[in-house]
């Protein structure tokens, strides 16, 4: 058996192991074990409806985003 | 009776004769108030029906109908306190939604205010209730965002989200995050490391342990750099104050340890230590995250505080009635306070008068009968009073604002005793340091290689690595927390559990703490037959605490219920009535002298009389008894040492009589919440810890102030927050529980110290002596943990038992 099996192997199953890592630290980031409850409920009230309104709601953010002009 | 119909919107159920009935798309609909009603039209009109779907049979509670001008929301001192600027320039505002009761609420307030032409974000927490709002203030203002909320049946009320809370939480989080990469890639490194000591005995080639040295190299530097952060940072912050502490070991000794393997990796001279760096900082990391875990946050108790306090008063100036903020009223302005508000100002009456509770300030649940030219006290509130009164005193000045800035103070400046550990620690990382640097200059002065005489020195530090000395306390706080937990005892912050073990002294408040807080009826005695029904439903129409004892009595013998005519109450002194003619009255003597009845019964307890048409038919004696436990805890508590003192803010009398039945020596009667946190300062001149324990708003400032407070699971919700510990069985038995298991763990820490220490007493003089392999260090790491976590499972099984 050549070393570079075992390098391989080594680096295959630490490579997938971080994905795992990292898809799990964006996860804790984002917010999404904050409350647990919303997050559980998000599948039930899932839709068509919310879809909508998710698209709509990323567009009249862009739309805030780009006109905004503060108060002085 | 009628079958009971619910109201389209807020599910509550009515008779149908009281309900609105509308017609919509061919289909009744019943509403219980014009509320509801509004709050159904704006949902249907903004195609947010589905929410009743969504929220299928949870009975919501009704829209208020009346609100305060939301225009206050607007004000630059409003935006300057709660409102925040976002990186892109938008406005942010914090919130606490009211009236959230299941998650079809959360999701209509969210969709609602994301529907409104100039939010961005709004992000509402369903289990605290508390709601991010991003807006855009070029299009929308803050108080038609409020408008939104409150036309939908909920209110808001704003909370300053800078404080502890969300950095409490932050910190949480990043905590974690670096604990999941240290746990991951020791993990593997732990599993690439197996490979390596199976080589060790059996023989590896140099070819396949670069190998693994490398994989260990890559997996522990993110360890070393991301995870042991944290180290560098505190052994930085220690040395800036010249402290030497457990910090400062880690991050010394896991550098140095990890530079050396990479040097060994490079020049293949012989093992390499990586497996060790990482296990070091993880352990100590968990240690670490157990401890943030553990800690409370203050931050929510203020809020509360600030939300129970109305922004405006009613005030009558030129003949009218006008709202005006509280900075506003001046002194010598005229309020008025209606039946059920919060007297906001201290003053003196000049018109009206009724029955004040002023549980808030003195803990006795008896109502304060007041009158013209007396004096109102911030802080109380109007049972049946419809008074004006002329303010003596502004705001700022009242004692209402004096208690919140106290307390703010109290909860900020809280004494904090040193624990164990940490002492430990500084000592133990000093000398450590110290005997590696011996043990390296002795070695090289030997004459050793640099490279051996290195090796040892660093292989001093990483025996004595301090992971189990940093899993000592966590664990055994922790066993002490789920013991609690299952008791009905909360500590709400593992450091408690070692302050309350120190404890010497022990101060209990009366009212509800020793005693049942409410009257309870002793013994009867009937002078003539009667219809008990009759009083029944007399003392039915009473809030009274006296009324109230006598109905529970009654109660569990009668079930009648008469309609009583021209029913009048008098404050403080009872309720008088009509029936079939008869004229029937219930309460004190005052009201028997007013009435010209004549009575001879005499007693020391509280007497409710009875009476139909000026005949006394019968007398109830009333009592605040006392706990059934009351005597046997605090004798034990005494039997132990410590010192037991009873603060009231009830008169002498009555305060000497309890103290004489349950065996406390030491009595404050007449206190003020002033007076009792007073008296705990004064413990804490002479050195002393106390433990104090109480029910109710009067107690708050004295919870605060002392080491440990611990409150009755019934006390009133911010005397819960400010607590340290909550009993919720309301049973002086489980706080001598709480003692117990508080002194348990402290016993747990010591011996889990003692366990660490002792195996480095035994392990170090090896090091010392240049015994010590990769696989030994690795190896007597995981064993002196698992002795601790182990010892600490130990006694959690025999209390699980016991």
């Amino acid at each position: 058996m050549d070393s570079w099996v075992i390098v391989m192997m080594m680096s295959a199953s630490i490579f997938l192991g971080s994905i795992a890592l990292f898809g799990f630290i964006w996860a804790v980031r984002s917010g999404q074990f904050d409350d647990k409850e919303k997050y559980l409920n998000g599948a039930k009230y899932d839709g068509e409806d919310e879809l909508n309104h998710a698209v709509m709601l990323e567009k009249k953010k862009k739309k805030l985003k780009e006109n905004y002009r503060p108060p002085d | 009776m009628s079958e009971k119909i619910a109201c389209t919107h807020c599910h509550l159920e009515f008779d149908e004769s009281v309900l609105i009935q509308e017609e919509i798309q061919n289909k009744v609909h019943y509403f219980c108030c014009k509320g509801c009603q509004g709050v159904y039209h704006l949902l249907n009109d903004s195609g947010l029906e589905s929410f009743y779907d969504k929220a299928g049979d949870t009975k919501l509670a009704p829209p208020l109908e009346q609100f305060e001008d939301a225009s206050n929301f607007d004000a630059p001192a409003f935006y300057e306190k709660f409102v925040k600027s976002t990186k892109d320039g938008f406005k942010q505002v914090s919130l606490i939604i009211e009236g959230i009761h299941c998650s079809a609420c959360v999701w209509l307030n969210e969709k609602a205010l994301q529907k409104m032409d100039g939010v961005i974000e709004a992000n509402i927490n369903f289990t605290n209730n508390k709601a991010i709002i991003v807006w855009a203030e070029d299009v929308l203002k803050l108080s038609e965002i409020i408008m939104m909320i409150r036309a939908i049946g909920y209110n808001a009320f704003p909370y300053d989200a800078s404080i502890q809370e969300v950095h409490a939480n932050a910190a949480r989080k990043d905590y974690y995050q670096r604990m999941i990469v240290a746990i991951f890639a020791s993990m593997n490194i732990m599993m690439i490391a197996v490979a390596q000591y199976s080589g060790f005995f059996t023989g590896i080639t140099q070819e396949y342990k670069n190998i693994f040295n490398i994989a260990e190299w890559v997996l522990s530097t993110p360890v070393l750099f991301y995870s042991g952060w944290i180290f560098f940072r505190g052994a930085y912050f220690g040395l800036k104050n010249k402290i030497v502490n457990m910090d400062l070991l880690v991050s010394t000794g896991a550098t140095l340890t990890y530079f050396y393997s990479i040097y060994i990796t490079l020049l293949e001279l012989g093992e390499a230590y990586f497996d060790s760096v990482s296990m070091i900082i993880t352990f100590v990391l968990v240690g670490k995250f157990l401890e943030v875990l553990s800690k409370k946050s203050a931050a929510d108790t203020l809020d509360i505080i600030g939300k129970q306090i109305p922004s405006e008063v009613h005030v009558l100036k030129d003949e009218k009635i006008i709202s005006l903020k509280l900075g506003e009223v001046k002194v010598g302005d005229i309020v008025i306070v209606s039946s059920g508000e919060k007297v906001l100002f201290d003053g003196t009456i000049i018109q009206g008068d009724g029955s004040f509770d002023e549980s808030n300030l003195t803990g006795e649940n008896e109502p304060v009968y007041k009158q013209n030219g007396e004096r109102v006290i911030s802080g109380t509130v109007s049972i049946d009073a419809d008074i004006h009164f002329e303010v003596k005193k502004d705001f700022e000045h009242s004692t209402l604002a004096s208690l919140v800035s106290l307390l703010e103070s109290a909860i900020n400046k809280k004494p904090k005793i040193e624990q164990l550990a940490n002492k430990l620690s500084e000592y133990f990382s000093s000398v450590i340091l110290l005997v590696s640097l011996v043990t390296f200059v002795v070695w090289y002065l030997w004459p050793h290689s640099f490279e051996v005489a290195f090796m040892v020195g660093i292989s001093v530090i990483i025996i004595a690595c301090p992971c189990a000395l940093a899993l000592a306390t966590p664990v055994a706080t922790l066993v002490g927390l789920s013991l609690g937990a299952k008791r009905g005892i909360l500590f709400k912050e593992a450091a408690q559990i070692e302050t309350m073990a120190k404890a010497t002294t022990l101060v209990l408040d009366k009212t509800g703490t020793i005693t049942k807080g409410k009257p309870e009826v002793t013994s009867s005695h009937n002078f003539q037959d009667f219809d008990i029904s009759l009083l029944l439903s007399l003392v039915k129409l009473s809030k009274h605490p006296v009324a109230q004892g006598v109905l529970e009595y009654l109660d569990q013998k009668v079930d009648a219920h008469l309609v009583l005519d021209t029913y009048k109450q008098i404050p403080a002194k009872g309720i008088v009535a009509e029936y079939e003619g008869k004229q029937v009255l219930g309460g004190n003597k005052k009201l028997l002298d007013s009435y010209e009845i004549e009575c001879k019964h005499k007693s020391e307890n509280t007497l409710f009389y009875f009476a139909i048409d000026k005949q006394v038919v019968a007398i109830y004696e009333l009592q605040d008894s006392i706990k059934e436990d009351a005597k046997q805890v605090i004798e034990s508590f005494q039997s132990r040492g410590i010192e037991v003192v009873m603060l009231t803010g009830d008169n002498a009398d009555s305060a000497k009589r309890v103290a004489n039945e349950v065996g406390i020596e030491t009595i404050l009667s007449e206190q003020t919440p002033e007076d009792k946190s007073k008296y705990i300062q004064r413990l804490h001149d002479d050195n002393k810890s106390v433990v104090m324990v109480g029910d109710g708003v009067n107690d708050i400032l004295a919870l605060a102030h002392a080491d440990i407070g611990i409150v009755m699971g019934s006390g009133s919700d911010i005397a819960v927050d400010v607590s340290d510990v909550v009993l919720l069985n309301d049973s002086l038995q489980s706080l001598e529980d709480a003692f117990k298991i508080s002194r348990t763990t402290f016993g747990l820490i010591k011996q889990n110290l003692g366990i660490s220490l002792l195996y480095n007493l035994i392990t170090i003089p090896l090091a010392m002596g240049g015994y010590i392999i990769p696989l030994i260090a690795a190896i007597s790491m995981s064993v002196s943990s698992l002795l601790v976590v182990g010892n600490s499972m130990r006694i959690r099984l025999q209390w699980m038992k016991g």
